[in-house]
C-alpha cells in the first residue's frame, strides 16, 4: 500500500512528474547514445588496428624486440608456424620478414618498414588486401613487386608502375638493395601507417638476402577473440624462448586508452546523473512542500518517522527508476538501429584518418554498461530522497496540520 | 482511574523571543465514553489543550496522563505509536488522503498498524458502512461532499480502535443539515460503542449535544459545566 500511495503522489502533479521524467529520460538517452558513440569509435579503431596489421597474437625473438634487425630472426619460424596452424582455433598464420630500411624513389628517400609476407596468407591475417587503393595486392605476376601506402608514394613521388629502390642490411649485415616496382598503392585509417610501411612478397626478398627463409615475426589472427587468453597461454607455453604477445601488450596505448576511455564515460554518466539529481530533489521537494499538512496528518495518525522517511524514498526511487528506464530503452533502442547502420562521419575523414580512426562510426554498449547505470541511478534516487525525506520528518504535526 | 488526566499543565511558547502562555496551569479529568467540548475564544488555548492531550505537543511544565501512562515523557516515534493504538483524530478540514479512496483511507490506518489485508479491508467496509457511506467506499475525497469527507475522516478515527476520539472544529466546514447529521452520528457512536469523544469548538450545534462544556479563556479552565446541571469546576 505504501507503493500504491507513493505510485499516486507520482502522478498527483503529472506535469510535473513528466516534465522531470523526460528530463531524466532525455539526458540518460543523450548520455547513453554519447557514451556508445565513442566506445563505437575506440572498438573500431582497436579492431582496425587489429586487423589492418597488427593481428590478435605476435611472436618475435627477444634480441628482435631490442633491436629490429633481420638477424634476429625466429629460428625454424616456418615449423612454428606450421604448427600453430595446426590448432583449429587459428584462422590464419602468417611468417612475415621485417627490415628496416630506405625507400627510394628518382626524386626522394626515406626511411621505411619492409614488410616481406606471404600475399595468400596475409590476406587472411591482416585485412591491408582491403585497403588497396589503386592496383591490386600481389595479384599480378610482375617481377618484383611492390605495395606502397599512399602517403609514402606521396612523399616519393611515386605511382602505379614506378620502380622504388629498397636498401636495407642482410642478415650477415652487409648493405644490399634491390628495385622493386609499384603494384599496388593503399590507403587505411593511419596515415602514420601509410607512411612508414611498405610490402613485398618474401619469395622476392630472399634472393636479394641470399638467405634461407627466415622469418623475423609470426602473426596470428584467430577465429574468434574469446580465444585469446588461451591460444596465447599455449603457444607461449609451447615456446618459452621466444616473445609471445597478444595484441593488447603489442599496443598498450590502444588496450590503456580505452580502459581510461570507460572510466572518462562512466565518470561523464555520472556528470549527467549528478545533474538529474538536482532536478529531482527540487521535483521531490516542491511535492513534499505541497503535501506539508498531509504529512503532518500521517503522523498524527500514527505513520512514523521511518515510514514517512520510506514513502519519499520510495517516490523518488518510483520516479528515477521509471525515467531512468525510460531513457535506457530509448538509448538501447537508438544504439541498436544504429549499430547495424553506422553513422557515417565521412565529413571528418581528414581529422579522424590523422588518429587512425575509422569515419563509419558503429555505436556500441557494452551490457554492464546498463547494469552500472542502474545502480548509479538508485544511488542518485536515494541521495535526491534525503533531503526532502528529512525535511519532512522534522515536520512537527501539530504545525503542519494547520498548514494551508 | 480517569481515562485523561490533564495535571498542572502549563505551555509557553517563545516567540521571537517573548514568552507566550498558551497554557496556564490547566488540571482536567476526562472519564471514559464522555462526549465532551472544550470550548472558548480564538488564543485562549483549547487547540493547544486538544494538541497536549492528542500527543502532538508536549506540556512546557505538568503531565498528561492516558489511561495511567504519562504521554509527556514520550519520544517522538513513541508517541506517534501511542497515538497510533490510542487515539483517533478527527480534523476541521477532513485532511484526508486525496489519492486514497475512501476504503483504502479508512484502510491505511489499519496498515499502519499492521492488520492482514482482509481484515483491513473488511473492517474498513463495515466502518464506512456504519457511518453511513456503504455506496461510496470507492470514491475519492474529491468525489465525496464535504459531510461525506468528514464522514470518512470518523471512520478512520474509528478505524483503529481508539481510547477515544479528538475532534478539531468538526463542523466548522458543513451545513446546519450536513453538521447536525454527523453529530448524529457521532452521538451514536458515543451511545453504542461507548466512544469517548472531545471536541474543541465554537459551533453552538456541538456545545448544545455535548455532555459536558469546558469552557477556556486566556489559557486557563473559566467553567467546566456538565449538562445535567452539576457544575464541576468553574472559577
Amino acid at each position: 500500500m505504501l507503493f500504491v500511495l507513493a505510485w499516486k503522489n507520482i502522478w498527483r502533479n503529472k506535469k510535473r512528474s513528466l516534465i522531470i521524467l523526460t528530463a531524466i529520460a532525455l539526458g540518460l538517452w543523450a548520455g547513453l547514445f554519447s557514451v556508445a558513440i565513442s566506445i563505437g569509435v575506440w572498438e573500431a579503431t582497436i579492431n582496425t588496428t587489429i586487423d589492418r596489421n597488427l593481428s590478435h597474437i605476435q611472436i618475435h625473438t627477444k634480441e628482435f624486440k631490442d633491436e629490429s634487425l633481420i638477424s634476429n630472426y625466429i629460428p625454424n619460424g616456418n615449423s612454428i608456424v606450421d604448427e600453430i596452424d595446426r590448432d583449429e582455433r587459428i584462422k590464419q598464420v602468417s611468417g612475415r620478414v621485417l627490415i628496416e630500411g630506405m625507400a627510394s624513389s628518382t626524386t626522394s628517400s626515406g626511411g621505411v618498414n619492409i614488410i616481406g609476407v606471404n600475399p595468400e596468407r596475409e590476406s587472411e591475417v591482416t585485412t591491408i588486401a582491403t585497403y588497396i587503393k589503386e592496383g591490386n595486392f600481389f595479384e599480378s605476376k610482375k617481377r618484383n613487386p611492390i605495395v606502397v601506402g599512399h602517403k609514402l608514394a606521396n612523399k616519393l613521388g611515386l605511382k602505379l608502375g614506378s620502380k622504388v629502390v629498397l636498401t636495407f642490411q642482410n642478415v650477415d649485415t652487409t648493405l644490399t638493395y634491390a628495385a622493386f616496382r609499384i603494384i599496388g598503392i593503399f590507403k587505411t585509417e593511419s596515415s602514420i601507417f601509410d607512411q612508414s610501411n611498405l610490402f613485398v612478397r618474401k619469395s622476392d626478398i630472399y634472393p636479394v638476402m641470399e638467405s634461407e627463409p627466415i622469418i623475423s615475426e609470426i602473426a596470428i589472427r584467430l577465429n574468434s577473440s574469446d580465444d585469446l587468453d588461451s591460444v596465447y597461454s599455449k603457444i607461449n607455453q609451447a615456446n618459452p624462448a621466444l616473445v609471445v604477445e597478444t595484441w593488447k601488450q603489442l599496443a598498450p596505448e590502444l588496450e590503456f586508452t580505452y580502459e581510461m576511455l570507460i572510466l572518462e564515460l562512466e565518470i561523464f554518466l555520472g556528470i549527467i546523473l549528478a545533474a538529474l539529481l538536482f532536478g529531482i530533489t527540487n521535483t521531490m521537494l516542491m511535492s513534499v512542500m505541497d503535501r506539508v499538512r498531509e504529512f503532518g496528518v500521517l503522523m498524527a495518525v500514527g505513520m512514523k518517522r521511518l515510514k514517512v522517511f520510506m514513502l519519499i524514498l520510495v517516490e523518488t526511487f518510483v520516479l528515477s527508476i521509471f525515467g531512468g528506464l525510460i531513457g535506457m530503452a530509448l538509448g538501447a533502442l537508438t544504439i541498436w538501429h544504429l549499430s547495424d547502420k553506422g553513422i557515417d562521419l565521412s565529413i571528418f575523414a581528414e581529422g579522424l584518418n590523422a588518429w587512425g580512426m575509422p569515419t563509419q562510426m558503429y555505436p556500441v554498449l557494452p551490457i554492464y554498461f546498463y547494469f552500472v547505470l542502474v545502480v548509479m541511478i538508485i544511488a542518485t534516487a536515494i541521495i535526491a530522497a534525503i533531503y526532502p525525506s528529512i525535511k519532512t520528518i522534522k515536520l512537527r504535526p501539530a504545525e503542519a496540520i494547520r498548514t494551508y | 482511574m480517569s481515562l485523561i488526566e490533564v495535571i498542572n499543565v502549563s505551555k509557553i511558547y517563545n516567540t521571537n523571543s517573548i514568552p507566550v502562555t498558551a497554557l496556564n496551569e490547566v488540571t482536567l479529568n476526562i472519564e471514559e465514553e464522555e462526549f465532551t467540548a472544550i470550548v472558548g475564544p480564538s488564543g485562549s488555548g483549547k487547540t493547544t489543550l486538544l494538541n497536549m492531550i492528542g500527543g502532538l505537543d508536549n506540556p512546557t511544565i505538568g503531565n498528561i496522563n492516558i489511561a495511567g501512562t504519562d504521554i509527556s515523557t514520550f519520544k517522538t516515534d513513541a508517541m506517534i505509536n501511542f497515538r497510533l493504538q490510542n487515539i483517533g483524530f478527527v480534523f476541521q478540514a477532513y485532511n484526508l488522503i486525496p489519492v486514497f479512496t475512501a476504503r483504502e483511507n479508512v484502510e491505511f490506518i489499519m496498515l499502519l498498524q499492521g492488520e492482514s489485508k482482509e481484515k483491513r479491508e473488511n473492517e474498513a467496509i463495515n466502518l464506512l458502512k456504519a457511518v453511513d457511506l456503504g455506496d461510496k467506499i470507492d470514491k475519492k475525497p474529491t468525489e465525496l461532499s464535504g459531510g461525506e469527507q468528514q464522514r470518512v475522516a470518523v471512520a478512520r478515527a474509528l478505524a483503529s480502535k481508539p481510547s477515544f476520539v479528538l475532534a478539531d472544529e468538526p463542523t466548522a466546514n458543513l451545513d446546519s443539515v450536513t453538521a447536525n447529521n454527523l453529530l448524529d452520528l457521532m452521538e451514536q457512536l458515543n451511545k453504542e460503542q461507548k466512544m469517548t469523544f472531545i471536541f474543541s469548538t465554537h459551533d453552538a450545534r456541538v456545545i448544545k449535544r455535548a455532555h459536558r462544556v469546558v469552557t477556556l479563556r486566556d489559557g486557563a479552565i473559566e467553567s467546566d459545566v456538565v449538562k445535567n446541571g452539576i457544575l464541576a469546576n468553574s472559577d
